[in-house]
């Protein structure tokens, strides 16, 4: 009963301590907001639409006009010029005009009329990947389509009906399902874990930087004793409120995207407020471990940051972590933003409860210990007095 | 003139001691910059998804099935590492995330082959990654089309119609796909190149801010203006403090932008003169850019990187390398031009990856010069107008 009088407390004095300067809070939530604007308003069509694209039309022809036209209508590309050679087409990839570009070889149309089989090129600028790989998707649905459409004007005229002929044209095809994520929306990939790695991310920084400043003041001692001598009882008084408002922040964010922008969510609730809260202590927790270990607030900052930094790549959500080497494999284990991803993948997604997401809840609560050992080490610091010289001289 | 070049020396003096007497800056400067770019090409070292674990469903149990699933396991994208009974299993499998895609083959999947019909095949994705999406897309859709030209041979064959009139008929209209710059279509040779530049600009920005901070927490706000400057030329002390950091950051650009990518092969078409010609003007507006940042909103050391660290992620995709600057609404693209880190990322990784030239980046190369020089006057004005005001400790309550 004792400690929680000692936790809430310090809760409370740390309470009073933020809101005297409430400029922190106002801005991190603040950015929370922007970024969440930010990405909601870039990726609000899914894909990137009307990629520009271009074409080097050598043959000049109906037919080529034809190509031209027809991959303008589709919805993911324009055609943003047409270039009478392949240098010009070149250096306007090279400058970033255009993602891609189809070369049409002089003589096209004859060919296809002598029936010789004509040769295109398609050039493809994958240093940007997701353009890239979405207009060559577009470009290469046009030449299956175009190669169809001239097989079945032949086998029409050779007589073969209808049915006949799309057996010839596809003979075997795929029924794609894209479990959950039909449309392919890459703000689903996006957001559902970048903006709790942000606000994790934050959450993180908060705590190394409320306890680093302790030190900075030298109030370190003020701060425990408030917890009665009780260093568990400090830091989870410390804790306490940024859980709470962080928590708040990512379960407001989840609320958003699952229900006003109707990202899949398939299992419960539930899970997920679970995750959250899990998330935020388990990033505050490695924070409270960095500060109690570091002598000073710059270094303890410093540490931090390049820590918490590289959590949004070994989260997983952009590359997957199981094709990254064993060493970052094992490595990401120390990010609770990965375990977050994994448990909204198995919970959103495909809808599962408590008997597979287990592991990775166990895993977060396992970051816990890492607060026990801080506290340990700050004990260790408070009994050898190691301040108290420090505070008389500050005095 | 020689007192002009005095001036500028001294406080190149005082800004470098400055640096290398503070533990976090140094962190930042030095280790930051070298760790970032090693780390991160680590993570990315296999750039692409390999041998993804796909679970096979093959109620058809016929001959064409089982060569498409040999197929299938013979990608480098695709590994069958289960066959399942039925649905169900595989469907389990999937939920604990052991394979990422399925491929159902039902069972008329023989019979609509043997009747000349289109005969479908069930692909489920796990959409958790857009790379798993990717692996199975290509690795099903290269097997697909081969198995398709068999199947229409064959077919074309017992119509009567063979050889090259066949072939013929099966391709009408060939095509080549050129891959340029990044053949392999790998996500380390797409994020690694712009990521350089993203270390170094967030790595300089932050060290100017605290080193601000740390002038300003001492409430030897003027220790930014030496005492016998403080009459004079603001311009001077800009200058100095920003030759102090460019000095720094040369081997740092060198490191970063020529050696790191050569030992991890990343895609390096762009020379060396190219790349420092282009990196001059990046640096200059990055640390002019900081400057004002850090003269007007900085008051503490520490707070910069609880305050500006975050932005890293949402400046990458304001560089418009993810998702095209095109595709953005008017707002972000007119905003991302804020940030000295859109033309360099954008500037940069044509040089790098696309080996284009200076006149090529002519764009980025100017928009880098502007913001330098835009900054440059920001800067100088923002510690005139501190000065004039005497606003030293007045604008605290604005501040971070």
């Amino acid at each position: 009963m004792g400690m929680w009088i000692h936790i809430m407390r310090v809760a409370q004095r740390e309470v009073r301590r933020t809101m005297s300067h409430p400029r922190y809070l106002l801005l991190l939530a603040a950015s929370v907001v922007f970024t969440f604007v930010f990405f909601a308003t870039v990726t609000r069509d899914g894909q990137p639409q009307r990629l520009p694209i271009g074409i080097v039309d050598l043959d000049n022809s109906y037919l080529s006009r034809r190509i031209c036209h027809e991959l303008n209508a589709t919805p993911g590309v324009c055609v943003e010029a047409v270039y009478t050679n392949h240098t010009e087409a070149r250096r306007a990839m090279q400058r970033g005009v255009i993602f891609a570009f189809y070369e049409i070889p002089h003589g096209t149309y004859n060919e296809v009329l002598q029936f010789h089989g004509p040769h295109f090129s398609m050039y493809v600028n994958s240093a940007y990947i997701l353009a890239g790989t979405l207009s060559y998707k577009q470009l290469a649905t046009m030449g299956m389509l175009a190669t169809g459409a001239v097989q079945r004007e032949v086998l029409r005229k050779k007589g073969y009906d209808e049915e006949h002929i799309m057996g010839i044209i596809q003979p075997v095809t795929y029924d794609t399902h894209n479990i959950n994520n039909p449309w392919i929306n890459y703000g689903v990939y996006l957001m559902t874990t970048l903006l709790p790695a942000i606000i994790a991310f934050l959450a993180l920084l908060h705590m190394a930087y409320v306890v680093a400043i302790e030190r900075g003041d030298r109030t370190l001692r003020r701060w425990i004793r408030k917890a009665g001598g009780n260093v568990y009882s400090a830091m989870l008084g410390k804790m306490l409120p940024y859980t709470l408002w962080y928590t708040l922040l990512v379960v407001a964010v989840n609320f958003v995207m699952f229900t006003f922008l109707h990202f899949p969510l398939q299992g419960s609730w539930g899970y997920i407020v679970l995750a959250s809260f899990l998330l935020i202590f388990a990033a505050q927790s490695a924070a409270l471990l960095i500060a109690a270990c570091l002598p000073d607030a710059p270094l303890t900052m410093g540490v931090t940051t390049i820590y918490g930094a590289m959590s949004f790549s070994l989260s997983g959500f952009s590359f997957p972590v199981e094709s990254m080497p064993l060493f970052f494999q094992a490595f990401s284990w120390l990010y609770p933003i990965r375990h977050y991803f994994l448990i909204y993948t198995k919970v959103g997604i495909y809808g599962q409860g408590f008997d597979t997401i287990w592991p990775q809840v166990a895993a977060l609560v396992a970051f816990g210990l890492l607060a026990m050992v801080g506290s340990v080490v700050l004990q260790r610091q408070y009994k050898d007095n190691r301040w108290y010289t420090e505070e008389v001289l500050a005095i | 003139m020689k007192q002009v070049l005095m001036n500028i020396l001294e406080v190149f003096q005082i800004e470098l001691r400055r640096v290398f007497h503070d533990k976090m800056v140094i962190l930042i400067f030095f280790i930051a910059t070298l760790l970032y770019p090693l780390i991160f090409c680590g993570i990315y070292y296999n750039e692409n998804v390999e041998q993804l674990p796909i679970a096979v469903v093959d109620e058809a149990c016929c001959e064409a099935s089982k060569r498409f699933v040999h197929k299938l396991d013979a990608t480098p994208e695709l590994q069958v590492a289960y066959r399942c009974m039925n649905m169900g299993e595989a469907e389990r499998l999937m939920r604990r995330r052991d394979v990422h895609a399925i491929f159902y083959f039902p069972r008329d999947f023989s019979s609509l082959l043997a009747t000349e019909h289109t005969a479908h095949i069930g692909v489920f994705c796990d959409m958790s990654s857009f790379y798993f999406y990717k692996a199975a897309l290509l690795g099903g859709n290269n097997v697909l089309i081969d198995e398709m030209h068999t199947i229409q041979l064959e077919r074309l064959e017992r119509d009567g119609i063979s050889g090259r009139q066949a072939i013929e008929q099966m391709q009408p209209v060939t095509y080549d796909n050129i891959t340029a710059y990044n053949p392999s279509g790998g996500y380390g040779s797409f994020f690694l190149p712009a990521l350089m530049v993203l270390v170094m600009h967030q790595t300089l920005f932050l060290g100017i801010c605290i080193l601000a901070g740390a002038a300003n927490e001492h409430r030897r706000s003027l220790v930014l203006i030496p005492p016998h400057l403080r009459n004079r030329s603001f311009r001077h002390v800009t200058v100095g403090r920003a030759l102090a950091y460019l000095t720094l950051y040369t081997p740092i650009t060198l490191v970063d932008l020529w050696f790191i990518p050569r030992w991890f092969h990343l895609p390096q078409l762009g020379n060396l003169y190219n790349i420092m010609v282009f990196a001059l003007p990046f640096l200059l507006a990055v640390i002019f850019f900081a400057m004002t940042i850090g003269n007007i909103f900085v008051r503490r050391k520490i707070t910069p990187m609880l305050c500006f660290v975050f932005f890293s992620v949402i400046l990458f995709f304001l560089s418009g390398m993810v998702w095209p600057h095109c595709a953005m609404p008017r707002f972000w693209q007119a905003f991302a031009f804020v940030f000295p880190s859109t033309p360099a990322m954008q500037g940069m990784v044509k040089i790098t990856s696309m080996g284009a030239e200076l006149h090529e980046v002519r764009f980025e190369y100017l928009v880098l010069w502007v913001q330098a020089g835009f900054y440059f006057i920001t800067a100088t004005f923002s510690l005139w107008f501190i000065k004039r005001y005497k606003l030293y400790n007045a604008m605290n309550s604005l501040k971070i």
